[in-house]
């Protein structure tokens, strides 16, 4: 079954901005599925027309095999939601949070024991009764990640979660992540850190609102010819080296003393080629292409932040204690 | 309908808690009480009761008797404000996208809301209702029973109206401009801080004050709440005693349905 199937869809801003145009993909229930592009390519507004925030102007999604349209409060329950922007309130503690959440969503028999089942998922038990001001921003997005399990939802979407975090809470993150996902929950990640879609079991590419590519990151990393390979070998070898690697690919590149080529799997050619030639060899370099490489290839350039938006100003405004902020 | 008060009820408590953690905003409510009944009052007492030389008229209280009533509705009026603020913030940085993303129907929100801002407003303005010993203002369990109902009617008005003002503003950077603006000169032209003589008619008034400011005073509907407040805890009114009420009533009618629009437009 189909955790999430989105045809044709559509979006543009009052004002005729465009921010989706006629994307289209579908999601495995219990797979890792990731949306990658850059700031401003429209990864937040699909996730919240998903989340039924927006409200797309053209096409359809089903969640959970729900209609967005249709059907708005059964995909809101089948969905946990970790928004980009932190969304606890700072004034509660922990577990009133949850508790709101609970109430919320009709969590209504054994809510202390879930709330308590939540919290242990993500180590923070000893910290319910905390505020969540008094939090680190790591914490809060474990508290976060808590409360959108709370209602034992299908499908997790998270949107930028890892934004503004440490390495160490990073991975901490991704242990808890990739944990409730070997429990069979649908992980729904949108990003702009390649390293975070690696590991997905699919990759949707999205550039100025238009899907660019698609599939597992093994197969996007083909569409740049796969691994890099460089050769150091001794001058007495070179000739029948470089015979050989003619008749294994297409093109042999000789940069120096290096012999360059493009292989499928460097491992795999690797093996075959070592037990004859291995003596001629003094050194090997093996480059992987990266997702970073394979969207420079697609769309021409990096994938880099943008400037703040007016949004982010008034944020920024709010945060150094702004007049009657609060 | 279980879930719609479940709804209602954690928004609700969730306002509660906040604003008895924010403890900047009952400071407020506690100073702006005080400054009124002590500074004002105790000063302009002597002027006050030995009546204006060229009128007829001489109210027979005190200023702190005269100004009470009033800073309680200011007290809520400022409170309720406070709310509409609290309702931008959530809104547009955080907490409310968690809420609008659940199945929460959004008029058991809209009520939360506004009941929340209305509680919290309604006990801000009981405060003044404790200092009323202190002011000379004895106030009987009947008389303080009446005078919290007042309040809270104009509680859930000033909510409302907040909500709708919140509603089409998306930055609070001159909301803090915006409501000082808004509820101090309705606070002042609602005969709250000087009485217009109710010996006179509307012609003599007219020759007295300035004729906008007559006017002024007589469509500021706070003008009849005032006096309503005024009646139940001091008794002394210029206005019939029951106008109040319906003017509370008609406020309400017509305000609860716009906020409940405005907010399921920006949500």
């Amino acid at each position: 079954m189909l955790a999430l199937d989105v045809q044709n869809l559509s979006y543009h801003y009052q004002g005729g901005v465009q921010a989706l145009k006629q994307v289209s993909f579908s999601v495995e229930e219990g797979s890792f599925f990731a949306l990658l592009g850059p700031n401003g390519a429209g990864k937040s507004t699909l996730a919240h027309i998903l989340a039924n925030l927006l409200a797309a102007q053209e096409g359809e999604a089903l969640v959970a095999g729900h209609s967005v349209k249709r059907a708005p409060i059964r995909v809101r329950k089948s969905l946990g939601l970790v928004f980009q922007e932190p969304s606890l309130d700072d004034r509660l503690t922990v577990w009133e949070n949850l508790d709101f959440h609970a109430r919320l969503y009709q969590v209504g028999r054994g809510k202390g024991a879930k709330i308590r089942g939540v919290l242990e998922l993500v180590e923070l038990e000893k910290w319910s009764h905390a505020l969540v001001r008094s939090l680190s921003r790591g914490m809060k997005r474990r508290v976060e990640i808590a409360r959108a399990m709370l209602h034992e939802p299908k499908i997790l979407m998270l949107d930028e979660p890892t934004v503004g975090l440490d390495v160490s809470s990073r991975n901490k993150l991704w242990d808890y992540l990739k944990g409730l996902q070997s429990q069979g929950v649908t992980l729904f990640l949108t990003t702009h850190y390649i390293e975070e879609a690696e590991g997905a079991h699919q990759v949707v590419i999205i550039n100025e609102g238009e899907k660019v590519a698609e599939g597992t990151p093994h197969e996007l990393k083909n569409l740049i010819g796969g691994d890099s390979l460089r050769l150091k070998v001794i001058p007495e070898g070179l000739e029948a080296l470089q015979a050989y690697l003619a008749s294994k690919v297409e093109k042999v590149q000789l940069e120096g003393e290096m012999l360059h080529i493009r292989v499928g799997n460097a491992e795999k050619f690797l093996a075959e080629m070592m037990p004859q030639y291995g003596d001629k060899v003094t050194w090997v370099e093996v480059e992987r292409p990266t997702l970073e490489q394979v969207f420079i290839n697609l769309a021409g350039k990096r994938i880099a932040d943008s400037h703040a938006d007016g949004r982010e100003q008034l944020l920024n405004f709010a945060k150094a204690g702004g007049e009657h902020t609060r | 309908m279980l879930f719609y008060l479940s709804t209602i009820y954690a928004i609700w408590l969730r306002e509660i808690k906040r604003s008895f953690r924010d403890s900047g905003q009952l400071t407020g409510a506690f100073i702006r009480p005080m400054l009124w009944v002590m500074i004002f009052g105790i000063g302009l007492t002597p002027y006050f009761s030995g009546g204006i030389s060229e009128s007829t008229f001489v109210v027979p209280f005190t200023y702190s008797q005269f100004i009470l009533p009033a800073v309680a509705v200011l007290n809520v009026m400022y409170a309720a404000v406070q709310s509409g603020v609290s309702l931008i913030w959530d809104r547009e940085f955080g907490f409310f996208r968690e809420v609008f993303a659940s199945p929460a129907p959004r008029v058991a929100v809209f009520l939360g809301k506004l009941l929340g801002g209305a509680t919290i407003a309604t006990l801000q303005g009981m405060l003044v209702l404790i200092l009323a010993p202190a002011a000379d203002v004895p106030v009987s369990w009947r008389q303080g029973m009446l005078a919290t109902l007042a309040l809270f009617g104009l509680a859930i008005v000033f909510s409302a109206f907040a909500i709708v003002i919140a509603s089409r503003m998306s930055s609070f950077q001159g909301f803090g401009v915006f409501s000082n603006a808004l509820i101090l000169p309705l606070y002042f032209l609602s005969s709250s801080v000087f009485p217009l003589d109710p010996s006179l008619s509307v012609e003599q008034q007219i020759l007295i004050f300035p004729p906008w400011m007559v006017f002024a005073v007589r469509v500021n509907p706070i003008t009849y709440i005032v006096d309503m407040l005024r009646g139940i805890m001091i008794d002394y009114h210029q206005f019939a005693p029951y106008l109040g009420s319906y003017v509370l009533l008609g406020l309400c009618a017509v305000l609860i349905p716009w906020a409940y629009r405005e907010f399921q437009r920006r949500s």
